[in-house]
C-alpha cells in the first residue's frame, strides 16, 4: 500500500515491486483547529500547506515551512518526508514544529501521541518517529503544529561570491556574527564544472558565480540595520551585493525554490559541515567531470540538493563519489530515473541504525505492507 | 543477586566501580523526587561507552533490569531503581569529546553538566540554549532522557531541538549511532524518539549538540500587577502582537513572598509579577521592548522595572529560579507539580486552582512559564499534621485533571517517570499507550531498560497514585514491586 497526498513525491524512493492499493488523503483536507491565541493549529493529513497558511494568515500567523512544491504539497506528505526549504535556517524541519500526531497502524488502531500544547513531555514523541518515515510505519491522519507570527517586514540581501574561498569566508563570517536571518541560502550554478575553472579569456561570457541569499524578517528598522551590518562584514566589502524587497524579493525566492527542480537531471539530497563549504564545493566540482552540477541549500546548516545532469552512468558515478567523500554525507537520491535507481541505492548505507529501523518496522508493520518497499525501511 | 554475574561486573569494571555496600547503595535509592525510594541490588560506575555496553550485555544475558542515572536531579523518579536492578551511574562519563566552534557543535559524554557545555563555548561567544533551573548540576544525559526545557524554551525549544546525534547502547547491548554531525540522516527521526524517552529505549553514551551564538542584545523587565488576570492579559497581548519573547515567567503572591524570604531579589510587593525577556538583534529588541512595556502599562502594571545591566537581570532571574526551593521558607513541606495548559486557558485553570486552594485549606503558590502554559503549582503542607501529606497529593492530582480537561498535558518538563505513570490513561487511550508500548518492545523486548516508568503498571489492589507508600502486602513480604 502507498499513502498519497497531492502526489508531489510519487517518484521518490526505491522503485516499488508492486502496488495493490493507493490510499489517498485527498478528502481528508480540513484544517481542524487554529488556536491563534496559543499559536497552534491542527490539520488533516491531506490539507495543503498553502491552503493552511492562507487561513492562518487571517490572524497574521503561519506554519513556517517552505518545502518544494509548497503550493500543492500536503501536511501528511511534508511530515512523512520531513521535507523543508530555506526557512529551515530559523524554524527547523517539520519534526521541530510538530507537537502532536494522530496515526493509524496496519492493525487498524487509531492512536495519538503528543498533544495540542507546545510544551509536553508525556509519553513517547511518535510524531518524530513518523517524520522521515516516508509512510513506512503508519498512516498520518492529522498533525498539530506550533506556529509563528508572520514577520512585519522582510528584506533580502543577495551576495555574489568571486570563488569558493570567498564563499567559505562569507559563510564563516555570517555564522560567527550575531545577525539573525530568517533564511541563509547558497546557490552554486549548473555550469560549475565548465565555467568556474580557469579564468575566462576576453570575449567569453562572464562565468556564473556562486551566490548567497540572506532574508531578514523583523520590524523594518531591524531588517535595514542587519543588512547594513552584514554588508560591513570583512569578506563582503568587495563583493557585489543587491538588496531586494517587495515583488523583487518574492520573485528571487520563488526562482531560488524552483530553479533546481525545473532543470533536467537527477536530484540528490546531501549534507556537509557548514564550515567546510569551500572545500566541499571544490570537491563537488572535481567530481562533476563532464556532468553539469548545480547545488542549492542551507548555508549555515550544511544541507541541500545537488542536481546532476549527465548520462545515467555519470550520474551514478557522482552519487558514488559523494557517498565515498569525507566531506559529504547522507546522500539520498530524490529524483532519479529507474535506470539510475537500478545502478545506485536510493537511500545509501544506514550504518548501525539499520537494526533499530528493522525492529521498529517489524513492530509497527510486521507484514511490510506500507510504502511497498520504497524505503527507507 | 547472582554472585557470578556480580563477579563478571567486577571483572569488566574493576572492584571499585561496583557498589554493593548497603550504605553506599542508599545514595542511589531515589532521585530528586525523594518520596519514591527503592534500593538497587547494585550500582555500577562505568568510565567508558565500552564499559556501559559490557554492563548492558551482561544484564541482557542474565535478564537483570537496569536503570541509567545521571546526576539524580530528576523530579519524576525517572532514575528510581526497581527491585533487584543494577543502577548504571554515568557520572564518570564526563569528558568533553569535541568543541567545534566553526560548525557550532559540541560532543560530550552524558555525565557532563548542562552548564559545562556553555562554559566550554562561552569564551567564543556561544551558549547551549536549553536551561533547566538545575542546569548547574543536572547532566546532559539526563536532559536527553527527559527532553529538558527551561525558562527560555518558549523561543529556543527543548533538548530535542538542539541534539544532533547520540551514540546509544541498545537494551540488547548493541551500539547504535543515531543522527549525526551531518544533518538529515535518512529515515525516521530516531534522535527525536530517544530524546524524552526517559531512559526506557537506550542508554546514550555520547551526545552531539548544537550551540548558539549569543544574541546581540538582551532586555529584561519585571512588571507587577494587582491581579493574576491582569498579568495574564499582558501575556496574551504580547503574544497576540506577534512577539515571541525569549522568556515570559509569572509568579503569584505566595511565590513572591517565598523568593523574597530566601534570596531577597527585591521584587515589588504585589499579587503577581511578570518577567519578560527579549533577545536578538539590537534594532529588533529595542523596537519590541517598547511595545512590551506599553502592553504591560495598558494591562494595568503597577510598576515596571527594566534591568539596566547584567547584574540587575541576574537578580531578577535569581528570584525566579530560586522560587521552588524558597517555598521551604514559608511552608514546612511542599509538593511541586508540573502540568501544561494551552496558554489561553491559563486564567480559567488558575481560577480553578484558587478555588481548590480555598476548598482544601492548603496554600498553593504558582510559578509558571506563562508563555507556553507550563504551570508549576507549589502545594504547601505540613507532614506533622495528620492527613495533610495525603491531601497535598490529592490536590496535586486534581490540578493535573484540570490541565487535561483544558486540553493540556500531564507534564511539560519534569517527565512522567515513576511519579505520574498512573495518570497516563487520563491523557492517552489504551490504543495510544499500546502503540507506544509496541515501539518500546521494538527496542527492549525483555523490558529490562528502566522498567516501571512512563507506562501505567498493573497496580496492587487498593493502591492510590502519588508518593510511594509501601503497600500492606509488600510490608508483609507477600509481594514485591517489579
Amino acid at each position: 500500500m502507498l499513502i498519497r497526498g497531492a502526489g508531489t513525491k510519487m517518484d521518490w524512493g526505491r522503485t516499488p515491486a508492486a502496488i495493490d492499493v493507493i490510499l489517498s488523503t485527498r478528502r481528508m483536507n480540513r484544517l481542524l483547529a487554529h488556536q491563534h491565541g496559543d499559536l497552534t493549529a491542527t490539520a488533516e493529513a491531506g490539507a495543503t500547506l498553502a491552503g493552511m497558511n492562507r487561513t492562518l494568515a487571517e490572524h497574521r500567523q503561519w506554519l513556517p515551512l517552505d518545502p518544494p512544491f509548497a503550493d500543492r504539497a500536503t501536511i501528511g506528505g511534508i511530515l512523512a518526508t520531513n521535507d523543508s526549504g530555506p526557512l529551515r535556517h530559523r524554524f527547523g524541519t517539520p519534526r521541530d514544529l510538530v507537537i502532536g500526531v494522530e496515526l493509524v497502524t496496519t492493525d487498524g488502531a487509531l492512536a495519538k501521541a503528543g498533544g495540542r500544547v507546545v510544551k509536553n513531555v508525556a509519553g513517547y514523541d511518535l510524531s518524530k518517529l513518523v517524520a522521515g518515515s516516508f509512510g513506512s510505519l503508519a498512516a498520518i491522519v492529522s498533525a498539530t503544529f506550533k506556529l509563528a507570527p508572520l514577520p512585519a517586514a522582510s528584506k533580502t540581501l543577495v551576495i555574489e561570491a568571486s570563488d569558493f574561498d570567498a564563499l567559505g569566508r562569507i559563510v564563516g563570517a555570517m555564522m560567527a556574527s550575531q545577525l539573525e536571518p530568517l533564511a541563509f541560502e547558497i546557490h552554486v550554478p549548473d555550469v560549475v564544472g565548465a565555467e568556474l575553472g580557469p579564468p575566462s579569456r576576453a570575449g567569453q561570457r562572464r562565468p556564473l558565480r556562486s551566490s548567497l541569499q540572506l532574508r531578514f524578517a523583523s520590524v523594518a528598522a531591524a531588517c535595514d540595520a542587519q543588512i547594513a551590518q552584514a554588508c560591513a562584514l570583512a569578506p563582503l566589502t568587495d563583493c557585489a551585493t543587491e538588496t531586494l524587497q517587495g515583488d523583487e524579493e518574492r520573485e528571487a525566492w520563488e526562482t531560488h525554490a524552483r530553479r533546481i527542480w525545473d532543470a533536467p537531471g537527477a536530484l540528490v539530497r546531501a549534507s556537509w559541515l557548514p564550515a567546510t563549504v569551500s572545500a566541499a564545493m571544490s570537491e563537488l566540482r572535481r567530481m562533476a567531470g563532464s556532468a553539469c552540477i548545480q547545488l542549492a541549500g542551507r548555508a549555515a546548516i550544511g544541507a541541500g540538493l545537488i542536481r546532476i545532469d549527465a548520462d545515467v552512468r555519470a550520474q551514478a558515478a557522482v552519487v558514488e563519489q559523494l557517498r565515498q567523500s569525507a566531506l559529504f554525507g547522507n546522500v539520498v537520491v530524490v529524483r532519479g530515473s529507474p535506470d539510475l535507481k537500478a545502478l545506485v541505492d536510493v537511500w545509501g548505507p544506514q550504518g548501525d541504525r539499520d537494526q533499530v529501523f528493522a525492529s521498529v518496522k517489524r513492530a509497527l508493520d510486521p507484514d511490510g505492507v506500507l510504502n511497498a518497499g520504497r524505503g527507507p525501511l | 543477586m547472582n554472585p557470578v554475574f556480580l563477579a563478571e561486573l567486577r571483572h569488566v569494571l574493576g572492584a571499585g566501580a561496583v557498589l554493593q555496600d548497603p550504605l553506599e547503595l542508599i545514595t542511589y535509592e531515589c532521585d530528586a523526587l525523594p518520596h519514591l525510594r527503592s534500593v538497587p541490588a547494585a550500582v555500577v560506575l562505568p568510565s567508558s561507552a565500552a564499559e556501559v555496553q559490557a554492563i548492558v550485555r551482561l544484564c541482557a544475558r542474565e535478564k537483570v533490569p537496569f536503570v541509567a542515572r545521571g546526576h539524580g536531579t530528576g523530579l519524576s523518579g525517572g532514575a528510581l531503581p526497581v527491585s533487584g536492578c543494577v543502577v548504571i551511574a554515568l557520572s564518570r562519563l564526563n569528558r568533553i569529546l569535541s568543541v567545534d566552534i566553526p560548525n557550532q557543535r559540541v560532543t560530550v559524554e552524558p555525565g557532563v553538566t548542562n552548564l559545562e557545555i556553555t562554559r566550554q563555548v562561552a569564551p567564543f561567544g556561544y551558549y547551549y540554549a536549553p536551561d533547566p533551573s538545575s542546569q548547574q548540576v543536572c547532566s546532559i544525559g539526563g536532559n536527553v532522557a527527559e527532553n529538558s526545557g527551561g525558562a527560555h524554551c518558549l523561543k529556543y525549544g527543548f533538548t530535542t531541538h538542539h541534539v544532533l546525534a547520540v551514540e546509544a547502547v541498545l537494551p540488547n547491548g548493541e551500539m547504535a549511532h543515531i543522527g549525526g554531525s551531518l544533518v538529515d540522516t535518512p529515515g525516521p527521526d530516531l534522535v527525536g524518539l530517544i530524546v524524552g524517552s526517559e531512559g526506557t529505549l537506550a542508554i546514550v553514551t555520547s551526545i552531539t549538540v548544537r550551540v548558539l551564538r549569543r544574541p546581540e542584545t538582551v532586555q529584561t523587565l519585571l512588571a507587577a500587577f494587582d491581579t493574576i488576570d491582569a498579568g495574564g492579559l499582558a501575556v496574551s497581548d504580547i503574544i497576540g502582537s506577534g512577539i515571541i519573547p525569549a522568556a515570559v515567567e509569572m509568579m503569584d503572591a505566595l511565590a513572591i513572598q517565598a523568593a523574597e524570604a530566601a534570596v531577597h531579589p527585591g521584587f515589588p510587593k504585589s499579587d503577581t509579577i511578570l518577567i519578560v525577556e527579549l533577545d536578538g538583534p539590537a534594532a529588533e529588541v529595542t523596537a519590541l521592548f517598547d511595545v512590551v512595556q506599553g502592553i504591560c502599562r495598558r494591562s494595568g502594571a503597577t510598576t515596571i522595572e527594566v534591568a539596566q545591566n547584567d547584574e540587575q537581570r541576574a537578580r531578577i532571574w535569581k528570584g525566579r529560579k530560586a522560587a521552588f526551593a524558597a517555598m521551604g521558607r514559608v511552608s514546612p513541606n511542599y509538593y511541586v507539580q508540573d502540568g501544561v495548559v494551552p496558554r489561553t486557558q491559563l486564567p480559567q485553570v488558575l481560577n480553578r486552582i484558587r478555588q481548590l486552594e480555598a476548598r482544601s485549606g492548603l496554600r498553593i503558590g504558582n510559578v509558571f512559564h506563562a508563555g507556553d502554559g507550563n504551570l508549576h503549582p507549589l502545594i504547601c503542607y505540613d507532614e506533622r499534621v495528620a492527613g495533610e501529606a495525603d491531601k497535598a497529593v490529592e490536590v496535586a492530582a486534581e490540578i493535573l485533571s484540570y490541565c487535561i480537561e483544558a486540553g493540556g498535558s500531564l507534564t511539560g518538563e519534569h517527565g512522567i517517570g515513576a511519579d505520574k505513570s498512573a495518570y497516563m490513561p487520563q491523557m492517552f487511550t489504551p490504543d495510544d499507550l499500546a502503540l507506544m508500548q509496541r515501539v518500546r518492545a521494538a527496542f527492549d523486548p525483555q523490558r529490562l531498560c528502566n522498567p516501571g516508568k512512563i507506562f501505567p503498571a498493573p497496580r496492587l489492589c487498593g493502591e492510590v497514585p502519588g508518593p510511594y507508600r509501601q503497600h500492606p502486602v509488600e510490608e508483609a513480604g507477600l509481594a514485591e514491586r517489579l
